[in-house]
């Protein structure tokens, strides 16, 4: 085995990452608003089915790209209207939805299962750039949305910490009582930045789906992707920056298993290497729960709890 | 709320009546059958007569009804599972995990220990292992949750997918323990006879069913009449009342999930006594892990209603399956979609239930904000 191969992992990892920086970029900016939405698997899937359909349809990458936005967004507003509206169970109604996506997509997927993806979102050319060794595939081998997707996460961060809006949706998830006295409409934000959250995980399926999916297999197609992104919101303590650090070690974790069998190293039988991305989530997460970890993190404090003002 | 000159109030009920609670349920699965309707209608099939088949296949022929039951019995299990943890509050979302180590568990008692005891006592055995492996596999997260306050929601989840390897493993994967080694073909280790419970007659139904049902009324009795239950509801309305009392919350935490993952794991083991006979990869393809917290949501974690809930949602799947066999197959995750949308619709149907709707005529605000949205 060579440097070169792990050199190809890696940049495999950073492609990777692009479904779960998109992905906990929304989740990031659904619970900075003190909604925790839980049903981004069932999202994913739902993105991921729709652009493979509208790609399988139109060949047209961008409009596929567009209508699985359009499928998070609609998804997002349905745990909005519940949870926000409504008062529901944010945990329950979150789960409700990845067994919905779940469902739907297998219903909807079923005529494409098994057929090969039908369009793929190509790399850029940078001609030459690409050859450069080691920085060449890490830097210079991706998509136009992969690129855009880093530029999304320092968008967001600066929207979260320097402008007056990423205020007001940072206090909404701290303190809405304080919003409200402010008079500001602490169920408009909380809708806006779910619904939001919800594009970015439409598109994190459906770019899945045509960048770096091979067919339409059911469930297996995200295969708890999106659990992994929840796990990485914690890991990145609610900050877009640190969720792409996470999210090219995360990435890098899942694309192990299938380096090492690619390259017939059989320290562990697939099946046991199969489980180590969700075994490396799992440690991940323990780490962040000591206390002196939790110090640092920070969650919004009223993450979960629905906004009644007391009135009278 | 304030819409124009309108003002829509909450009024909170002090008990729901009685066509109420009746009510929202029904109108859920009304609406969820017109939303499944909808996606019916725009793949080609019409709604009417898929519905009628459905229902006809898994609620009305003989062995529909014992498919329904047969299918019902881990199904039952997992329910009580979700229902035990999420009425305190901790989302053990792993009972589908849970479900894989309690057949996995009780295969391994199957093989390994039913030869060498009497008939009667083995099935018990079985039973009892599978729960204690479903147990053990929810510990980690369990203590993870009571110590450190770890989420219990991804941890369960996440074992989820390491158990499916696991099982993938035992029979895909290696030539091991669990792998019937008289054959190439990848399946299971038949259990031992004195391992197997006989079906009623020729149908699909197994005695684990009344097992499964005296256990949920054992557990309803239980919870209204102990002290660990009583300890559970307060814990579960109010965690700072439960500690001022003296309560031992890690304990309580930590046992109530545990008891959650050993209700998966019997649903696993009863899977190995009852149909299956080994570890069979078949149980990873219908969900009944996931189902379960469907079935205990819609429930509102009443444990008997568990029992009811259950069967009517076995019946789904069972005429999902039913559907696939005709010339304009309808895929069986029809019946996923629709468990899906009863329960968004359930969900949103609670805040009738909870509260009464005032809608009052208000004179104009003149010092108008944008507080009141």
């Amino acid at each position: 085995m060579n440097s070169n191969v792990w050199v190809l992992t890696f940049a495999d990892g950073i492609s990777i990452a692009t479904t779960l920086i998109l992905a906990s970029l929304g989740a990031i900016i659904t619970e900075r608003s003190g909604v925790i939405n839980l049903g981004i698997e069932g999202m994913l899937l739902m993105g991921a089915v729709t652009a493979f359909l509208v790609g399988d349809g139109t060949h047209n990458i961008w409009l596929a790209l567009f209508l699985a936005v359009l499928v998070g967004m609609a998804m997002a507003t349905v745990h909005a209207v519940l949870t926000i509206t409504l008062r529901s169970n944010q945990i329950v109604s979150g789960l409700a939805l990845v067994i919905f996506g779940t469902g739907l997509s297998q219903f909807i997927g079923k005529s494409v299962e098994g057929k090969p993806r039908p369009v793929r979102i190509e790399p850029i050319d940078f001609g030459a750039l690409s050859d450069i060794p080691i920085i060449g595939p890490v830097v210079f081998n991706h998509d136009p949305i992969t690129y855009l997707t880093w530029v999304g996460a320092l968008i967001a961060s600066w929207y979260l910490f320097r402008t007056r809006p990423g205020l007001v949706l940072r206090a909404t998830g701290d303190a809405p009582a304080t919003v409200d006295a402010q008079g500001v409409s602490v169920a408009a934000v909380r809708y806006a930045h779910t619904i939001a959250g919800g594009a970015l995980v439409g598109l994190a399926g459906g770019w899945f789906m045509l960048a770096r999916g091979t067919a339409w297999s059911q469930a297996a197609t995200t295969n708890g992707i999106g659990w992994i992104a929840l796990a990485l919101v914690v890991f990145a303590a609610w900050r877009p920056l640190r969720a792409i650090i996470g999210a090219v070690l995360f990435g890098f974790t899942l694309q192990v298993p299938y380096t090492l069998q690619g390259q017939q190293i059989r320290i562990f039988p697939p099946e046991i290497l199969q489980m180590l991305p969700y075994l490396a989530t799992l440690a991940v997460l323990v780490v962040l729960s000591t206390p002196r970890a939790r110090r640092l993190l920070g969650a919004p404090t009223m993450l979960g709890q629905p906004f009644v003002r007391d009135e009278r | 709320m304030i819409i124009g000159r309108t003002r829509i109030e909450l009024e909170p009920r002090l008990n729901s009546p009685r066509w109420l609670v009746l009510a929202v349920p029904l109108a859920s699965v009304f609406l969820a059958l017109s939303v499944g309707g909808i996606f019916l209608m725009l793949n080609g099939h019409s709604p009417v007569q898929t519905y009628s088949k459905l229902l006809s296949s898994g609620y009305t022929t003989f062995y529909g009804i014992t498919d329904t039951l047969g299918l019902a019995t881990p199904l039952i299990c997992t329910g009580l599972a979700a229902a035990f943890a999420f009425r305190m509050n901790l989302f053990n979302i792993g009972e589908e995990g849970q479900m894989y180590l309690g057949m996995i568990g009780g295969a391994w008692a199957g093989i390994a220990l039913a030869d060498h005891l009497p008939a009667l006592v083995a099935v018990p055995v079985v039973l009892a292992i599978g729960a204690l492996t479903g147990g053990l596999w929810v510990l980690v997260p369990a203590v993870l949750r009571a110590k450190l306050g770890t989420s219990e929601i991804v941890s369960t989840l996440l074992l989820n997918y390491v158990a499916l390897n696991l099982v993938n493993y035992f029979i895909f994967g290696s030539r091991g323990f669990f792998r019937d080694p008289s054959t190439s073909f990848p399946q299971g280790r038949a259990v031992s006879a004195n391992a197997r419970l006989g079906n009623f007659g020729t149908t699909n139904t197994y005695p684990t069913l009344v097992i499964a049902a005296l256990l949920a009324i054992v557990l309803w009795w239980f919870i209204r009449n102990s002290n660990y239950g009583y300890e559970t509801s307060v814990y579960a309305d109010s965690p700072n009342t439960a500690r001022y009392a003296g309560m031992n919350a890690t304990r309580l935490t930590i046992s109530v999930l545990l008891v959650s993952g050993a209700l998966a794991g019997l649903g696993g083991a009863m899977y190995v006594v009852g149909p299956a006979g080994k570890v069979d990869p078949g149980l990873l393809q219908i969900g009944l892990g996931y189902a379960g917290i469907v079935v205990a949501s819609l429930a509102r974690y009443n444990f008997v209603a568990v029992v009811i809930t259950a069967i009517l949602f076995a019946g789904l799947r069972i005429g999902g399956a039913a559907l696939q066999i005709s010339s304009n197959p309808v895929p069986i995750a029809i019946a996923v979609v629709l468990q899906g949308s009863v329960l968004l619709f359930a969900l949103g149907g609670e805040i009738f239930r909870r509260n009464r709707i005032r809608i009052r005529r208000t004179q104009p605000v003149v010092f108008s904000t944008k507080a009141d949205a």
